[in-house]
């Protein structure tokens, strides 16, 4: 049997998810634009989905798969309520900028 | 049947309460009928024992009418129901008739379990209950500050005894694990003797609160606020011998602590003596009887002490007669003189009211121990057991006693009925000065002349007759015992008696000589025909010259009031100055400011910008990542 099922090196695969990750947190600090941040947290999911399709391949264990699926959903799903809000929330203002919805500063 | 006889003044006192202004007059004879009702009840039970219900699994609650609670229950409900019978003349037109009735009937109620009950905890809840039903008879008048304030002071000093008690059943059940007497009193010999004494002083704790035994019972005196009638059945017949009751119930646990039987014949003696030294000082009629009727307690308690039950319980019998028969006829004087109380506003009375004098003679020929009528041989009873059972001081003070209460009570006869009618003359002439009266209380809505006379003259009339002739059931020898001493023999079995260096019939001599002597000097000092024709003067200066220490009731109430009154004051300065608002409010306000100050201090991490958290979150996360780098993983 086989060690692994990979076409190449496990490290290559955690080093592009840890670049991938660390792109999604500077974008998400360092952006003020909304739809930009999604964008961003979406590069996070898919930073730890492919880190799970790896080592699923990697230990020959499904389970990886199952849950690259599940976040693949939740994903999905924070998306639109995530869009929800924004447009909710950007609807009477003409500029789209997070830092201007203060209104839960203490 | 037991169970009725419990209920129906409960039921009467509902209807009453619920109905009164209904009812108006019916109320009274409702309640004299429920009572009555219940007195038959009790004579046809007789004896025996009821189940009530379970309390907890082993705690059964029941009702037991043995010779002891037949004695009091004949007691409470026959001389209850004669005075209900008076109280509808004494009470007629009165705002609170129905009020008055219903008060009454409880009383009964509670009295009636107090003494039915076969277990601690219902002997506990009617001795509540009475205390809380003398609290709202002697506060009656509830518009009088001065009633209202002995009504506080009786319910307070009762309480501390009930407390005493209360520890003491804690005691039994936590030992015993029975709540039922007659399991306690079978096992009570594995007792250690001072736990044993611990439970004893406990029970007499709230005996004497609620006999009025020094030093508890100051509140008797002032309970005289309350209508007569509550005076005679609850303040001289009934509850006040609740502790004398008490005492002869636990007879199996007095008859093995010989320290604690002690403790209960010097206070019965000390009581009996103090209590007759004040009564010879006083001027107000039933403050007069009050302290004859906690001299005359003294004896019982006295009685029951050295362990002569049967005599102790013999004086509660003839006492509840007499004395209800005596506050009654004085019920009758009060009444027709317009709430005059003060025997020196008094005098001459014999011609006017004939019925008060032949009741109020008999009865002080009674409690005298004039021979023939019943306290002769009540009394003899307990002064020669006292000294059967091995306690010649008690004997001593017992005989001394005697002679005072024949000379305070002849002296108050001989005031209220003899020379002229002093009701005219000025008060001041005859002594009384404002600290020494009892301001005449104007008893509100009172109409004395719509009530048939009879109502009020027929209890008395009928009491008249035990009066003299309760005491011939105690009359018997060694040789053929009394019917009494027949009839509760099997109730107490306590140790037999020694033999005595002086027979009864010399004891019997030296008493009726004493007595005598007692009688002789009131008679010098207010029946001569010189003292009739002087009264006015002679009352003068003896108000004038009465020693101070007896006006003031030996200072007891100042003692009283020094130690826990100011005390208490005291304790309460010290909470409200400096407890309360520095320690307790400190502690609250000190949480409050600190919790603001928190709150400051964290509030401006909650920016509203949305990246400054996003970076809060990753700034965590990456202390995790380097928490994990530095330690490693844990291992599985």
């Amino acid at each position: 049997m086989p060690a692994h099922l990979l076409p190449m090196p496990l490290a290559n695969y955690v080093s592009l998810s840890a670049v991938m990750f660390f792109i999604g947190v500077a974008g998400v600090i360092v952006r003020r634009n909304p739809l930009i941040m999604l964008m961003s947290i979406e590069l996070m999911f898919n930073a730890a989905n492919l880190l799970f399709v790896a080592y699923a391949r990697a230990w020959l264990n499904n389970a990886g798969h199952i849950f690259a699926f599940l976040v693949i959903t939740v994903a999905a799903a924070e998306a639109a309520i995530a869009l929800a809000i924004v447009v909710v929330a950007f609807r009477s203002s003409d500029r789209v900028d997070v830092d201007d919805v203060r209104t839960l500063h203490g | 049947m037991i169970l009725v006889a419990l209920l129906l003044p409960l039921a009467g006192a509902a209807l009453c309460w619920a109905f009164g202004p209904r009812l108006r007059g019916a109320a009274g004879w409702l309640a004299t009928a429920a009572v009555g009702l219940s007195f038959i009840a009790i004579l046809v039970a007789g004896s025996g024992r009821e189940a009530l219900f379970t309390w907890m699994p082993g705690f059964d609650f029941g009702l037991s009418l043995d010779r002891l609670s037949l004695l009091w229950s004949v007691v409470i409900t026959g001389v209850g129901c004669l005075i209900h019978l008076y109280s509808i003349g004494y009470m007629h037109g009165d705002r609170g008739f129905a009020r008055f009735f219903a008060y009454m009937n409880f009383f009964i109620f509670a009295m009636l379990l107090l003494v039915l009950s076969d277990n601690w905890v219902g002997l506990l809840i009617g001795w509540g209950l009475v205390g809380l039903a003398s609290y709202f008879l002697i506060g009656y008048w509830f518009d009088r500050p001065s009633a209202v304030a002995a009504a506080r002071k009786a319910f307070v000093m009762n309480v501390v005894g009930d407390v005493g008690m209360m520890f003491a059943i804690f005691l039994l059940v936590a030992n015993l694990h029975t709540i039922r007497m007659s399991d306690a009193f079978a096992s009570a010999a594995s007792l250690s003797p001072a736990l044993l004494y611990a439970i004893c002083f406990g029970l007499f704790v709230g005996a004497a609160a609620k006999s009025a035994q020094v030093p508890l019972h100051t509140w008797l005196p002032d309970a005289m606020e309350g209508p007569t009638p509550v005076s005679a059945l609850i303040h001289a017949a009934t509850m006040v011998t609740a502790g004398v009751y008490l005492v002869a119930r636990c007879a199996p646990l007095w008859d093995q602590s010989a320290s604690a039987q002690m403790l209960v014949g010097t206070i019965g003696a000390l009581t009996a003596i103090s209590a007759a030294i004040l009564g010879a000082a006083q001027w107000d009629i039933k403050r007069i009887l009050a302290y004859s009727t906690m001299s005359q307690i003294g004896y019982m308690i006295m009685g029951v002490g050295v362990g002569a039950y049967a005599g102790g319980i013999a004086h509660f019998f003839t006492h509840a007669f007499f004395k209800a028969q005596l506050f009654l006829a004085s019920g009758i004087i009060i009444h027709a003189l317009g709430n005059e109380q003060d025997v020196r506003l008094m005098g001459g009375l014999r011609k006017r009211m004939p019925l008060a004098f032949w009741g109020i003679l008999t009865g002080v020929l009674a409690i005298s121990g004039i021979p023939g009528f019943s306290g002769f041989f009540s009394k003899d009873q307990i002064v020669a057991g006292a000294l059967a059972h091995g306690h010649p001081y008690m004997y001593a003070v017992g005989i001394v006693t005697a002679g005072i209460t024949a000379y305070y009570m002849f002296r108050l006869f001989f005031i209220t009925f003899l020379g002229e009618y002093r009701g005219n003359v000025d008060p001041a002439s005859v002594g009384i000065t404002r600290e020494t009266t009892n301001a005449a209380p104007h008893e509100p809505g009172d109409d004395a002349h719509h009530a048939p006379a009879w109502i009020m003259g027929l209890p008395v009339a009928l009491l008249i007759i035990p009066t003299v002739l309760a005491g011939w059931l105690l009359f018997g020898s060694d040789a053929s015992p009394s019917p009494w001493s027949r009839f509760f023999a099997p109730q107490f079995a306590g140790p037999a008696t020694a033999a005595v260096p002086i027979p009864d019939w010399l004891t019997t001599a030296i008493t009726f000589a004493v007595v005598l002597i007692g009688i002789g000097v009131a008679a010098l000092r207010y029946a001569t025909s010189a003292a009739r024709a002087d009264a006015v003067a002679r009352l003068r200066s003896e108000s004038l010259n009465m020693p101070k220490v007896l006006t003031h009731q030996y200072y007891m109430d100042a003692l009283i009031n020094f130690v826990f009154v100011r005390g208490a004051r005291l304790l309460g300065a010290v909470f409200g100055r400096i407890v309360d608002p520095f320690v307790i409010d400190g502690a609250v306000r000190e949480s409050a400011t600190s919790a603001q100050s928190l709150g400051t201090a964290v509030r401006a991490l909650q920016s509203g910008l949305l990246r400054a958290y996003a970076f809060v979150i990753a700034i965590g996360a990456g202390c995790f990542l380097v928490y994990y780098l530095v330690t490693g993983l844990p291992h599985r």
